[in-house]
């Protein structure tokens, strides 16, 4: 047993393996609920796509999570915004989501539950705030709804067992200079981690991509100005 | 097409086929809109002011001088009682249904090409009243009889011919079309155009014609309609199809349906929402038995509360009578509920508080069963109507302003832009957003707009607020920023607390955070609105991003910095 090699070892565990499997008569199959359409540019960040069922944790930037929904949302899903008062609605349209196909729930108060649980059954994408009166059991109904539904839930916040969890390590701007110009390009670092994402890693985005940013660079008037002093 | 212009006329009219129709011209509508809408009588001289110019004149206000695109100061000088009376597009629509509903006694469909000017086929109606002649002869005296208006009738085939033809109250014969509007002028084409832009291009076409020396309409149609097309595009075409006496398109019957409404009177006043809501799915289900006996649906349903000092609470709200067949009557209960539980408590704007007299129901937006439009590929999906009735689900559980929904608005800054109503509700945005706002906020859009403003500290190097002057100009350029925390943090508040932060205990200020480091800037940015108001703001705006962390969206207004919106 001991003078086997690695890999007669892996094929017989592996033949075992499929033995039961016939026997029992289950076969597992790999997990292939049907993914909501996604940007491009987010694609480094969920490589399988916005899968249905999922939870989806962002923290530190709500322009990301707008950017995670908006493709679905202009691809004809259901977009539900809860518990987040201070979300700027041009940005979201700006980012693509149908605004007629949006519904705002600022503030569900001491029925949070409840509104989320109805949100999860009847909406597609469903985007919850980080001060919401939900408990740890409610969190863990949510979600096993979520995946039950095929709704995608996308959350502010730390989110105990999400399936991915965004985390903004920091955000730089472009196109702003001192006293001139204006915001138009931010890049992003951000960490993923998650149950079904395997070990963390940093991925860069880009959002807001502005083709104007390279002529227009920020500081190139104050440089010229040194070389001429 | 380009051998047509060389065929005899009479041959190339055979082959074009026209409807023959009647049309009902009202002279100068927008001002007899306004008169009748103000209660003038015709005798006083009245004119309709639109932008710099008057756009409808009256004729006692003609036979004084004043003419269309006069100014305010020359209409004034020519006829110093001149009643001058503001544009309304709605009310010239709104007033001419009295005039269509009034047409539509004589003859079974009209089309209302626009206010003031309805098309109606002449055929079969002419042939039920005898004749042509007694067809316009029923219109005028049932418009007058009616609607109480003046106005003239003529008949002819195609468009152009019939318009002109009503001006000139003439009855143009069959197949005579082309040679009526032959030695007519170019800028008559203009007639035929019936939405402003439109009618903008078809001057703008008409000048550059009359500049190339084609003065009549027989000029014009006797180019070849090739390089027509080649030089003019299809503006052109129109105007040339049109001119020819051809029917772009045939008339677009309307049939009206009129709003449904059932009134409930209070024997003694009622105050109490419990009372009102089980009115409510009364009158809901008398509603809904009105709609069904009728054969229609509703788009949209008006609750208007009358109280006891005369004011009324009205909301129209959105809804799909047909598809919730049984359950009109409580989702009917539900609306009126949340109406009226806001208002007679208090929380919502409208009217004093008073016990309520009468409840009114009213079906608007009225189409007959089966002829609702409905998505280009198949109907209603079935995840809309899944959402829609989640949305009034959790209505039902929070209420009705709980739930909301948002449309773009116009406005400068980014709380501005965005209207947000209760999910279901409708109206209509007050700022428009074509208008050109200028000062607004350029594009990104922050992801998070504060519901109010904060404070917020900006400091130069040395540690001293930042100003802004009246010119725009600021004290020193910022270095650090300081931006409020959240109260609830405990580590700021302990921080707070702590002697060496400057002070003890809460003195009413904000929990400031930390300084942090400025990394770049744009601004200010001056917004000055509404400076004619008491509700003026005078502002100036900048963006500023920290280092490693989200930009901001600050303004300085009042000698001090309030955060607005966060792009995180």
């Amino acid at each position: 047993m001991s003078g086997d090699s690695t890999e007669t070892r892996l094929a017989r565990a592996r033949a075992a393996l499929g033995a039961v499997h016939q026997k029992v008569g289950v076969e597992r199959v790999p997990d292939e609920a049907p993914a909501l359409p996604l940007a491009e540019a987010l694609g480094a960040l969920l490589p399988q796509g916005l899968r249905r069922g999922q939870v989806v944790s962002v923290e530190g930037a709500t322009s990301l999570m707008l950017a995670l929904g908006a493709a679905a949302s202009a691809a004809g899903s259901w977009t539900a915004i809860v518990g987040l008062p201070r979300v700027g609605v041009v940005a979201a349209a700006r980012r693509g989501i149908e605004l007629s196909r949006l519904a705002l729930m600022p503030h569900p108060g001491v029925q949070a539950a409840q509104v989320v649980g109805a949100c999860v059954d009847g909406m597609d994408v469903v985007m919850l705030g980080p001060r919401l009166a939900l408990s740890h059991a409610d969190r863990r109904r949510l979600a096993s709804r979520a995946r039950e539904r095929g709704s995608v839930l996308i959350v502010a916040g730390q989110w105990d067992g999400a399936n991915v969890s965004l985390k903004v390590e920091s955000s730089r701007w472009r196109g702003l200079g001192s006293g001139d110009g204006r915001l138009r390009e931010r890049e992003m670092t951000v960490v993923v981690s998650g149950r079904s994402q395997g070990s963390r890693r940093r991925v860069n985005v880009t959002l807001d991509v502005d083709p104007g940013v390279a002529w227009a660079r920020p500081g190139a008037r104050t440089v010229i100005d040194e070389e001429v002093a | 097409m380009s051998t047509r212009a060389d065929v005899p006329r009479g041959v190339g009219q055979a082959t074009v086929s026209t409807v023959r129709r009647a049309v009902l011209w009202v002279p100068d509508w927008p001002v007899a809109a306004a008169m009748t809408a103000a209660g003038l009588g015709s005798e006083v001289p009245a004119a309709v002011l639109h932008g710099r110019g008057m756009v409808a004149v009256s004729a006692a206000a003609r036979a004084a001088g004043v003419k269309r695109g006069m100014r305010k100061r020359l209409a004034q000088r020519a006829c110093p009682e001149l009643e001058i009376l503001p544009y309304d597009e709605g009310r010239d629509s709104r007033e001419f249904e009295a005039v269509a509903a009034a047409a539509e006694r004589v003859v079974a469909g009209v089309e209302v090409s626009r206010p003031g000017l309805l098309m109606i086929p002449a055929d079969g109606a002419a042939r039920f009243h005898g004749s042509e002649e007694a067809l316009a002869e029923a219109l005028v005296s049932s418009i007058a009889d009616y609607a109480g208006y003046e106005c003239s009738v003529g008949a002819a085939d195609g468009l152009l011919a019939a318009i002109v033809a009503a001006r000139n109250s003439a009855l143009v014969p069959v197949g005579g079309s082309a040679d009526y509007l032959a030695s007519l002028p170019i800028d008559t084409l203009v007639l035929a155009a019936m939405e402003r832009q439109h009618r903008e291009a078809v001057e703008d076409l008409a000048g550059v014609l009359s500049r190339l020396g084609l003065y009549s309409l027989h000029d014009f149609t006797a180019l070849p309609s090739a390089d027509v097309l080649a030089r003019f595009g299809p503006a052109g075409m129109w105007a040339y199809r049109i001119g020819r006496g051809e029917d772009v398109r045939p008339p677009v019957l309307r049939r009206s349906e009129d709003d449904i409404a059932v009134e409930y009177v209070f024997e003694e006043p009622a105050q109490r929402v419990e009372q009102l809501a089980l009115v409510a799915a009364h009158v809901a289900g008398q509603l809904d038995a009105a709609l069904l006996e009728a054969g229609v649906r509703c788009g949209r349903v008006c609750i208007a509360a009358r109280t006891e000092r005369g004011d009324s609470l009205e909301r129209v709200w959105r809804t799909d009578v047909g598809s919730r067949s049984g359950a009109f009557a409580k989702h009917m209960a539900d609306r009126v509920r949340w109406q009226l539980e806001g208002w007679l408590s208090g929380t919502s704007q409208g009217p004093e508080p008073a016990p309520l007299v009468s409840l009114t129901v009213t079906a608007q937006d009225v189409i007959t069963l089966g002829s609702e439009q409905a998505y280009l590929w198949g109907g209603v999906s079935g995840a809309d109507a899944r959402a829609h009735r989640t949305l009034e689900r959790i209505q039902g559980l929070i209420g009705a302003d709980g739930v909301l929904s948002v449309r773009e608005q116009g406005g400068r800054d980014p709380r501005d832009r965005v209207l947000a109503l209760p999910w279901g509700q409708e109206s209509t945005p007050s700022r428009r957003i074509e208008h050109p706002w200028p000062g607004r906020i350029p594009d990104p859009a922050p992801a998070t707009v504060l519901v109010s403003s904060q404070p917020l500290a900006l400091l130069d190097a040395g540690g001293q607020p930042v100003t802004v002057n009246r010119r725009l100009g600021m004290s020193a350029p910022p270095t650090w920023v300081r931006l409020p925390v959240d109260p609830r943090d405990e580590r700021m508040a302990a921080a707070r607390r702590h002697p060496s932060s400057g002070h003890v205990g809460d003195v009413g200020e904000p929990s400031w955070g930390l300084p942090q480091p400025i990394e770049s800037w744009a601004g200010p940015w001056p917004v000055v609105e509404r400076w004619w108001a008491p509700d003026s703001t005078r502002g100036a705006y900048v963006q500023i991003a920290v280092r490693e962390g989200p930009a901001v969206l600050a303004s300085f207004s009042g000698g001090a910095w309030a955060l607005e919106a966060v792009y995180d």
